[in-house]
């Protein structure tokens, strides 16, 4: 790093995380709330604050430093609000209503559920215009295109104010001349409309997917370009030397102009920086299986990297709305902080989906929640500590929180406040796990491979109990762990995809020929266009991904390799890599069957320098750290133990601990249960280990649900 | 039995690991399978059974699946008493076990634990061909189950944990496409295992008898769910009759009807159907089952879980031996997960209709597709397959909302995934023309009706085949609380053949070939309506007529809803007031 510092924004949901990274190794962070109705305003108040903290001042940051790097939901949010750009479709007439009959499914779940209601329409049907035109699955011109249908459509859209115009056309992927000539005519009637074109978002076969891509894309596109513009000009008014970064759902950076024409890149960008913070935080060990869970207020994200490549989701419903761009795959469940636990129509204790959010938060923040939460069961099985949260700016009601607990849970189920607490604490963890399978063994890895990454300020209370349910022996959590995300974002890469369509058989001179040049292309768009960003040859790398399946199967399985030269007889290597990939997953591989490509990407990533990695000072022995005890709760009986509070400000490096035990650091609480040992590294690290012989508890967790 | 004292927590925690066991099997069965029946339809169910054996847990997946596993592995379990050993796998499709259909192929797989069997693992799934005359089953000549298939009663394929080749080789010996058979089989035996091994772990965990009962728990509490559900409706006995059309065999139309009597938290549901008649729509016992518990489900709209214990208080009489809904050997019998099963469906929501008026949603459109079969010159091969996108009609209204567009036919409930266009044209010598929705298809309601789909397709190069079956092509989805549409035959379904500019309509069964140049229009009903249509807001018919749902003269017929402007859509609010009172 040349320059003083490096900035990260990621807002977030309830919190917007500044993190503050300097030439010395040193990296803070600093948490505002977030301001959905003026997204930029976050950002002022988060550069305010660190002024308030520390002196210096927005200006010299920003012109200090190499990179500024805003992660933002504002893309996400009018998704999930229904808030985005009056948006119209042109689509291959016949076709027009893909999007709407949504291949015909209705999510499982709700199969006789009478209220459960249709996905919202971005574009409503009278939005919606089929043009005549046609291509064939050869490629070939079956239908010439109508333009003065198109310029009907236009004529159409201007009546009705659209502000955001989206072409997706059935094969253009083969032949993207229409979708292209109807640009043209659109841009020439509507020269102040955002366009958005199929084929040229998302080239790869497969009609729904690729229109409803570029539907969501023409819907948040005018919003992020707002949204860019904003904070491009108050960062250039700031003296910033370098265009601010955006951080994309691919888990890479991007320049503004790009996020704001493929918007839907911007979507979920928030926990897709988990995989790279947790390789960098992994490092010292040279951990590269990993798990990373990051437990907020409302949500809990679950990613996972494997090797050191993170999970990658491609053709996938998220928020209900298909999206065919690669994204890292984050599992996301209603279970937060402020998750409610209650009791549904069979008697049963359920906890979550619904959340007592921020207002009126858990019922012991005491601003009127009468819902008891994670966060109340926390603080009743003595966890947490009642002086407050964020060091002391939160108080809790242990109080009220029992209240909560007895009135709703406890009583109605006929057991003790402690065994409800703990139920819901069980439970809570319980449905963690169950996603934390859905990234792992349903991608065909066992979990008890992999080390625990903790992340997000609410993490720290479960994690250890989390790593005991699914076999985890190994869990890492940083001092930094409530605002891992945003320094994922500061140490991540620029990364963009290319994507091809390539219907052939995996057979032969002609189809490796096909491939070799195919991947050719992309890499070389994309090699030139980092290098126009002034990233040299050597600081990017490339790598490709195939979908491919046995011919005659429904599903495609993707298919990551680095690149190689493709020949006839490198053809065998592609072959290898799906069979290896497809018994992986699904336990079996067939070597005899046809193999065929769908379609192929390229992922393209331009190398930042990283900041370097923080050091803390060495301990003086974790007994200097102790500051009293509490009772607490750790198994289903409910009966209390007197458990040591640490101070997280005082332990230095080499300090170790050992549970029962928690650890008070000023953004998070960690718990470290009977058995487990707590060991921190000199890079802030928390290195937290289980040995069954130290496990006290008479109802030792026996065998893993993980063995399947 | 008594129901056991368990802990409130542990309880909440076994039932998750139960959802997920189930969810992985699911997931185990589909990513498997090689044929894409079980993939796109979503054609397949996963259960999981006590030592009892009573269902545990009951997949969510697809309606027509929904009930005939409960009496099939009772029939299995009785039919191997005294000889079910740790390491034995079952497999099984005959109707005259509880079978449905026999190309719908069940594995039985009993799970011990320290010498005990405690649980049973099933798995259900469409094969895409069980050998007979015709490929993939659907013999319409057929006059006897024997000329439609292999039937196979309760076999053991793994004895003692030993593999059975010589039965296999027997089965698979008499299928087409056997690797796919074969691959679909491993499928099956590997979702018992997944299922089995996740149960082990959970009585590791807890142990036996705390997890059974668990287990006894949750099935108590489903039946006291239940039981609420239908002491709520009066007592006494309501009674609903469907037509089943005459789709072109010839022997006329039939009733069906479906007596339902209701007392205290008892339930009773007595079928009347007509004899059975040698043509391949005739139901045994354990199909009938899904068509009646569907129907139960359309009135008591539980979420997930489910499991038997729903039924205990719900007793089924299908009626005298020899009868469509109750059929025995050697009656046909293919077609009857979706006709006469929908009928049946239809007739038992409609009894329940008259117990619960204002909460039981309408009927959805019925299953009315196509297959295709010819030559595909690209690559030198035949192809044939059942075009999914052809039989997804519209969803029925409910008390709080319109019916979903696109989401049938009724006895698949929106479980159903039709193909990407793209990728149908990549597998097959076609163009698909259309795939849409179409104007005034959805059933005039206050809440309306969801549209039916027009799929048109044309052969590529060579001719093609197109065998259609099923009904819904005269009489409409059935409405709810009042709900009636009065432009009928724009809410049915036909096929459309247009050859040199001429269009002809079918309304019949039949099998016909199409050259290139030619094209087939599959039209596919609505779904009914809820409510009486005069009393759906106008702002409402505005939006539809905006959207090309509804016509602006079936706006004024149906919905009594009169435009001042076409163009504009201003209503005439003298005139719609007028025409609104006069009805």
């Amino acid at each position: 790093m040349q320059t003083k510092y490096r900035l990260g924004i990621d807002a977030g949901g309830t919190f917007t995380d500044v993190v503050l990274a300097d030439a010395t190794g040193q990296v803070r962070i600093f948490k505002a709330l977030s301001t959905p109705s003026d997204p930029t305003q976050a950002i002022r108040n988060g550069l305010a604050l660190i002024e308030e903290e520390t002196g210096i001042t927005p200006q010299e940051i920003v012109s200090n430093t190499d990179l500024c790097i805003n992660g933002t939901t504002v893309g996400l949010n009018a998704l999930i609000t229904h808030n985005g750009a009056r948006t119209g479709l042109i689509a291959s007439s016949g076709h027009e209503d893909s999007i709407e009959i949504r291949l015909g499914h209705k999510e499982d779940g709700y199969r006789y559920d009478p209220d459960y209601p249709p996905a919202t329409m971005l574009v409503p049907r009278y939005l919606r215009r089929g043009v005549s035109e046609r291509v064939l699955s050869d490629g070939t011109v079956r239908t010439a295109l109508d333009e003065e249908q198109v310029r009907e459509a236009c004529r159409h859209f201007i009546r009705e104010k659209v502000e955001s115009v989206a072409i997706s056309f059935v094969w253009s992927v083969l032949h993207p001349e229409h979708e292209m000539r109807a640009a043209e005519i659109v841009r020439e009637m509507m020269p102040d409309v955002h366009l958005t074109i199929g084929a040229q978002l998302y080239p790869q076969v497969r009609e729904y997917t690729r229109t409803s891509t570029a539907i969501v894309n023409a819907y948040l596109a005018p919003i992020l370009q707002r949204y860019v513009s904003a904070v491009d000009a108050y960062f250039a008014s700031l003296g910033a030397k370098n265009p601010v970064r955006y951080f994309q759902s691919n888990g890479g950076l991007a320049r503004g102009e790009i996020v704001t024409d493929q918007s839907v890149y911007a979507i979920n960008s928030g926990p897709a920086s988990a995989p790279q913070a947790a390789l960098n935080v992994a490092e010292p060990w040279g951990e590269k299986n990993l798990i990373t869970v990051d437990m907020g207020g409302t949500s809990f994200d679950i990613t996972l990297t494997k090797d050191g490549q993170a999970n990658v989701s491609k053709n996938i419903d998220f928020l209900r709305y298909r999206i065919g761009i690669p994204m890292i795959q984050v599992e996301t469940l209603g279970a937060g902080g402020g998750s409610i636990g209650w009791i549904d129509e069979m008697g049963l204790l359920q906890m979550g989906p619904q959340s007592a959010g921020s207002e009126p938060g858990p019922a012991c923040y005491g601003q009127g929640g009468e819902n008891p939460t994670t966060t109340d069961a926390n603080l009743t099985l003595g966890y947490l500590n009642g002086d407050g949260l964020v060091g002391g700016r939160l108080p809790l009601d242990v109080a009220k929180a029992r209240d909560a607990i007895k009135a709703k849970l406890a009583d109605p189920l006929g057991i003790s406040v402690e065994k409800a607490a703990y139920g819901m604490f069980t439970i809570v963890n319980n449905n963690m796990v169950n996603g934390i399978r859905r990234v792992s063994v349903e991608r065909g890895y066992d979990p008890r491979d992999f080390v625990l990454m903790g992340a997000g300020g609410a993490t720290g209370s479960h994690i250890t109990a989390l790593a005991r349910e699914i076999g985890i022996k190994k869990v890492l959590i940083s001092k930094l762990a409530s605002g891992l995300c945003a320094y994922g974002q500061i140490i991540s890469d620029v990364k963009y995809n290319y994507m091809a369509p390539a219907p052939v058989r995996l057979e032969g001179a002609d189809a490796a020929a096909k491939l070799d040049d195919l991947f050719n292309g992309l890499e070389a768009r994309g090699v030139s266009d980092l290098e126009a960003d002034d990233f040299t040859r050597d600081r990017i790398s490339i790598r490709r991904s195939l979908d491919m399946r046995y011919v005659g199967q429904v599903h495609e399985c993707t298919v990551e390799v680095d690149p190689f030269q493709i020949t006839e007889e490198s053809l065998e290597k592609l072959k290898a890599a799906f069979h290896a990939r497809h018994k992986e997953l699904y336990t079996y591989d067939e070597p005899a069957s046809a193999i065929e490509v769908v379609n192929v990407e390229s992922t393209i990533c331009g190398h930042v320098e990283k900041p370097a990695q923080m050091r803390i000072p060495a301990g003086q022995g974790s007994d200097k750290a102790l500051k009293g005890t509490r009772p607490m709760v750790f198994d289903a009986s409910g009966a209390t133990v007197e458990t040591n509070v640490y101070e997280g400000a005082k332990l230095g490096a080499g300090d170790v601990l050992h549970g029962p035990a928690v650890i008070e650091e000023v953004t998070t609480t960690l718990v470290i249960e009977p058995g487990w040992t707590a060991d921190l590294h000199e890079s802030g690290v928390y290195v937290v280990t289980y040995d069954p012989e130290r496990d006290t508890r008479t109802a030792k967790p026996a065998k893993e649900l993980a063995e399947a | 039995m008594a129901t056991p004292t368990v802990d409130p927590i542990t309880l909440s925690v076994v039932r998750g690991v139960l959802e997920t066991t189930q969810r992985e099997m699911t997931l185990a069965l589909e990513k498997t399978a090689r044929s894409s029946v079980f993939n796109l339809a979503h054609d397949y169910s996963t259960a999981l059974f006590n030592h009892t054996p009573e269902m545990i847990l009951q997949g969510q997946d697809i309606p027509i699946h929904l009930g005939s596993l409960i009496p099939a592995m009772k029939a299995v379990a009785g039919f191997f008493e005294g000889d079910i050993n740790e390491g034995d796998l079952i497999l099984h499709n005959d109707p005259d076990y509880a079978g449905s259909h026999i190309i719908d192929t069940c594995m039985y797989y009993p799970v011990f634990y320290q010498g005990e069997l405690v649980f049973w693992t099933v798995c259900k799934g469409h094969l895409t061909d069980i050998g007979g005359p015709v490929p993939a089953g659907y013999n319409p000549e057929a006059k006897e189950i024997f000329a439609e298939g292999l039937r196979i009663p309760p076999v053991k394929i793994w004895d003692k944990g030993k593999p059975r080749h010589d039965v296999l080789n027997m089965l698979l010996t008499n299928m087409r496409a056997r690797r796919d058979q074969e691959g679909d089989f491993n499928a099956l035996i590997g979702a018992c295992q997944v299922g089995a091994r996740n149960l082990v772990a959970l009585m590791d965990k807890y142990g036996k008898d705390t997890v059974q009962d668990c287990i006894e728990v949750l099935l108590s509490m489903a039946n006291k769910h239940m039981d609420k559900l239908i002491s709520q409706v009066p007592d006494g006995t309501y009674t609903g009759t469907a037509v089943l059309e005459d789709a072109g065999h010839g022997f006329g139309d039939f009733d069906i009807t479906a007596t339902v009597t209701i007392k205290g938290e008892t339930c009773h549901i007595e079928i009347a159907s007509p004899p059975q008649i040698p043509y391949f729509i005739n139901s045994y016992e354990g199909n009938s089952y899904s068509g009646v518990y569907l129907g139960l489900m359309m009135f008591a709209q539980l979420p997930p879980p489910y499991n038997e214990g729903l039924y205990r208080n719900v007793t089924v009489n299908m009626g005298p031996k020899g009868t469509l809904c109750n059929a025995k050997s050697p009656a046909p019998h293919m077609n009857c997960t979706t006709t006469p099963m929908e009928t049946l469906t239809d007739a038992v929501r409609l009894a329940f209709e008259q117990a619960a008026p204002d909460k039981v949603s309408a009927s959805w459109g019925h299953a009315n597709g196509c297959n295709i079969a010819g030559w595909d010159d690209r690559h030198d091969e035949e192809y044939v397959t059942m075009v999914l996108a052809s039989v997804i009609s519209g969803a029925g209204a409910t008390a709080t909302q319109d019916g979903w567009h696109v989401r049938g036919p009724l006895c698949c409930f929106g479980a159903l995934t039709s193909g990407d266009i793209e990728m149908l044209e990549h597998s097959y010598p076609i163009i698909i023309h259309r795939y849409s929705m179409i104007e005034d298809s959805g059933g005039a309601g206050k809440f309306r009706g969801g549209s039916g789909a027009c799929w048109e397709v044309e052969p590529l190069d060579k001719p093609m085949t197109l065998v259609t079956f099923g009904e819904g092509r005269r009489i409409p989805a059935m409405g709810a609380a009042g709900a009636e549409s009065k432009l009928i035959e724009k809410k049915v379904g036909r096929l459309e053949i247009t050859r040199n500019g001429k269009t002809e309509v079918i309304t019949d069964n039949v099998i016909e070939t199409i050259n290139p140049g030619e094209r087939a229009a599959n039209i596919n009903p609505g779904g009914g309506g809820f409510g009486p249509a005069f009393e759906r807001s106008p702002a409402h018919v505005v939006e539809d007529v905006r959207n090309g749902l509804v016509s602006i003269e079936a706006a004024r017929i149906e919905y009594g809803v009169v435009f001042a402007d076409a163009e504009s859509l201003q209503i005439d609010e003298a005139e719609t007031a007028r025409l609104r009172a006069s009805a």
